[in-house]
């Protein structure tokens, strides 16, 4: 399919199915590069370039931007919620490899995996309040509803470390367990779920101190987090085991149901009417779809290298090379499965 | 093409998973997740390229040869096993270990101090239209980097004693290419990386630069009589132009090696004033008893002479010491 056919087929796809071809970004991370998929049609409609290694994004609190941290360039890049069009380049945001904004908007976090540090900034202008060096690879981020606390994963140390937002000091810094990634804040406050990707299981941690106060068997190479949207379930991946598990937190949590997911599975997000699980297939540079209700794989879409941030828009992109943007049309026909 | 690469990341992460990830998993190194995963792939291009050396050009090496068969042929030997440590990631394994923390360093080092590494697609956005496009101009820069670390090689006398390791064959084939010492190999890659880095190459891009580009130096090693014509010489170093850089040093030619350094795009050599294109078949090797000698070792007894070689270029007080009957 040539580059012509692609502009086609988004053009089509803008013009006759906004209303039910919602638009999903895919993050390229080793090729600096976005990937845009029709949800409907579960084809990658364009590919387009970004700052060099691409791996998390995020939505903004008043709702109307995405921004992808581009690590290896410094830079976040800002999307237009609705169209996908290319809104803004904030620069000078080192190594942000997961980031975050506290649930009140007042802050913006971000974990420099490879520079160990973990950046405090005024969300608004994202201007550094600031810069906290901490050895051991800061790795995924949560906060507690209060909005005055991050919680951040030390991959390399075994460690999670507490930060007061206001004063960004230490609170506290906690062993847990192998190689620590994601992290997540149950809705109660009283509960961090910490997943140990260098382990088969996860970890309940308590926020006030970081005790490790249970733990639950998932599969190999336990390692993020994304809510159900219900205020209970929790899908997690387990990238050794080539597994996605589906994890209940009422009282202790425990696994309800799984899917096998090959390729390293990553990053997940869910479609706007919670029907299915996009799973990122990291080896396999492609996106799983799975189906919520019955838990079973029900689509596969090929993407760039090594696909790791997933993240839903809410209507089609508009896919337009505005901005001098050049479009790196990389889908054929050959990918639809 | 999708079903290309479906077939080919396919095997890569079933060849990961099943046989590097659990590994990686049990000793709890799973920091190096994510670059055995490169690894495997670093490995599954090295039987390939290998496959194309053995099946490919050595057909061409059989069916044109330039030097016929003689009592040299078990020469070639040695050099089989440095293609095969080299291509199946051994040699790189160790040469990336060694040199990771310094890189790491350095590129975190850089990177705090707010350097950005440029994409040549920012400031010439139609170059990020095209993606062969894109691949050749960074092909390029990568390959301008490899030909002055060449004269370097060439220009030092301690980094002459490693170099002179690839140049001491007399019976130069397809396999000669990677016949190099490993502190050569490590000082290349070192500097390569860097430069890589500083330019703005992306890791996939680097991975195939470094596949094509050893291939076509492969190729430019072998036995064969065969050229590109006049223009495609001009374009892309082939057999004819590479000889010449190997030939054997006569007192009319006493710097004959010091010709024709460039490993893919003969265009530095004619930019800079090095190359010779001439019809003349010379014998190849070098002028030097010493170095000569490597000849008919195996791969250890080579690292290690060599080795000693470059310490004496390195330490005149050595060298000295050395030189005492």
């Amino acid at each position: 399919m040539n580059r012509l056919s692609i502009a086609a087929l988004a053009f089509s796809l803008v013009v006759s199915g906004a209303a039910r071809a919602d638009s999903v970004i895919i993050l390229n991370s080793d090729e600096a590069s976005y990937s845009i998929v029709s949800r409907s049609a579960r084809t990658e409609v364009v590919r387009l370039p970004v700052g060099r290694e691409p791996h998390h994004l995020i939505l903004s609190p008043d709702g109307k931007e995405v921004l992808i941290g581009s690590t290896a360039t410094n830079e976040l890049l800002s999307l237009d919620i609705k169209t996908g069009e290319r809104k803004r380049v904030v620069k000078d945001i080192l190594d942000p490899y997961h980031l975050g904004f506290s649930p009140d908007g007042k802050w913006f976090v971000t974990a420099a995996y490879r520079l160990d540090h973990v950046d405090i900034y005024h969300a608004d202008g994202f201007r550094l309040a600031g810069r906290i060096f901490i050895d051991g690879l800061p790795s995924h981020i949560a906060f507690d509803t209060e909005s005055k606390t991050v919680f951040v994963t030390l991959q390399q140390s075994g460690r999670v470390a507490a930060f007061d937002l206001a004063t960004q000091t230490l609170k506290w810094n906690m062993p847990v367990g192998n190689a620590p990634a994601g992290i997540v804040m149950l809705p109660d406050d009283k509960r961090l779920l910490v997943a140990l990707t260098g382990e088969d299981r996860i970890v309940t941690v308590d926020p006030k101190d970081g005790a490790v106060t249970g733990s639950l068997q998932t599969g190999k190479g336990a390692h993020n987090f994304f809510p159900k949207g219900d205020g209970r379930h929790y899908f997690l991946s387990n990238r050794v085991e080539g597994l996605v598990t589906l994890i209940d937190t009422k009282d202790e949590p425990k696994v309800v149901a799984s899917v096998r997911i090959p390729g390293g599975p990553d990053c997940m997000d869910i479609t706007p009417d919670g029907r299915e699980l996009w799973v990122t297939q990291r080896f396999l540079r492609r996106v799983a779809i799975v189906d919520i209700d019955t838990m079973k794989v029900v689509g596969s879409v090929p993407v760039g290298k090594s696909p790791h941030g997933v993240f839903m828009l809410k209507s089609t992109a508009t896919v337009t090379a505005g901005a001098g943007i050049p479009v790196r049309a990389a889908s054929t026909a050959g990918d639809r499965k | 093409m999708r079903d290309l690469i479906d077939l080919w990341v396919g095997a890569q992460a079933w060849l990961f998973e099943t046989l590097v990830s659990p590994v990686l998993f049990h000793f709890g190194l799973m920091a190096w997740y994510e670059p055995g995963y490169g690894a495997v792939e670093f490995v599954m291009l090295g039987v390939i390229q290998i496959a194309v050396i053995a099946i490919g050009m050595r057909y061409f090496e059989r069916r044109w040869p330039l030097e016929k068969a003689g009592r040299d042929d078990g020469l070639i030997m040695v050099d089989r096993v440095y293609t095969v440590l080299n291509k199946l990631g051994i040699i790189p394994l160790a040469i990336f270990i060694l040199t990771y923390p310094l890189v790491q360093e350095i590129e975190l080092s850089v990177r705090s101090w707010g350097y950005v590494p440029p994409r040549l697609e920012r400031l010439l956005p139609w170059i990020g239209d095209n993606a062969l496009l894109s691949f050749l101009v960074y092909f390029v820069l990568y390959d301008f980097a490899a030909y002055w670390l060449h004269r370097g090689q060439h220009a030092f006398g301690w980094w002459w004693a490693l170099h002179s390791l690839h140049h001491s064959q007399r019976r130069m084939t397809v396999w000669t290419d990677d016949r190099n010492h490993v502190i050569d190999d490590l000082l290349i890659t070192l500097a390569l990386v860097l430069f890589s880095q500083f330019v703005g190459v992306q890791p996939g891009e680097y991975v195939v630069i470094l596949m094509v580009g050893r291939l076509i130096e492969s190729w430019s090693h072998a036995n064969v009589d065969m050229s590109f014509g006049w223009l495609g010489e001009r374009l892309l170093v082939g057999p004819r132009f590479h000889r010449l850089h190997h030939a054997l040093s006569t007192p009319a030619e006493r710097h004959i090696q010091d010709h024709n350094f460039a490993p893919v795009f003969p265009i530095w050599d004619i930019l800079f004033g090095t190359a010779i294109y001439d019809e003349k078949i010379r014998p190849t090797g070098v002028d030097d008893a010493a170095v000569d000698a490597d000849n008919g070792r195996g791969w250890i007894v080579q690292q290690a002479t060599v080795f000693g070689r470059f310490l004496r270029a390195l330490m005149p007080r050595f060298r000295r010491r050395a030189s005492v009957p």
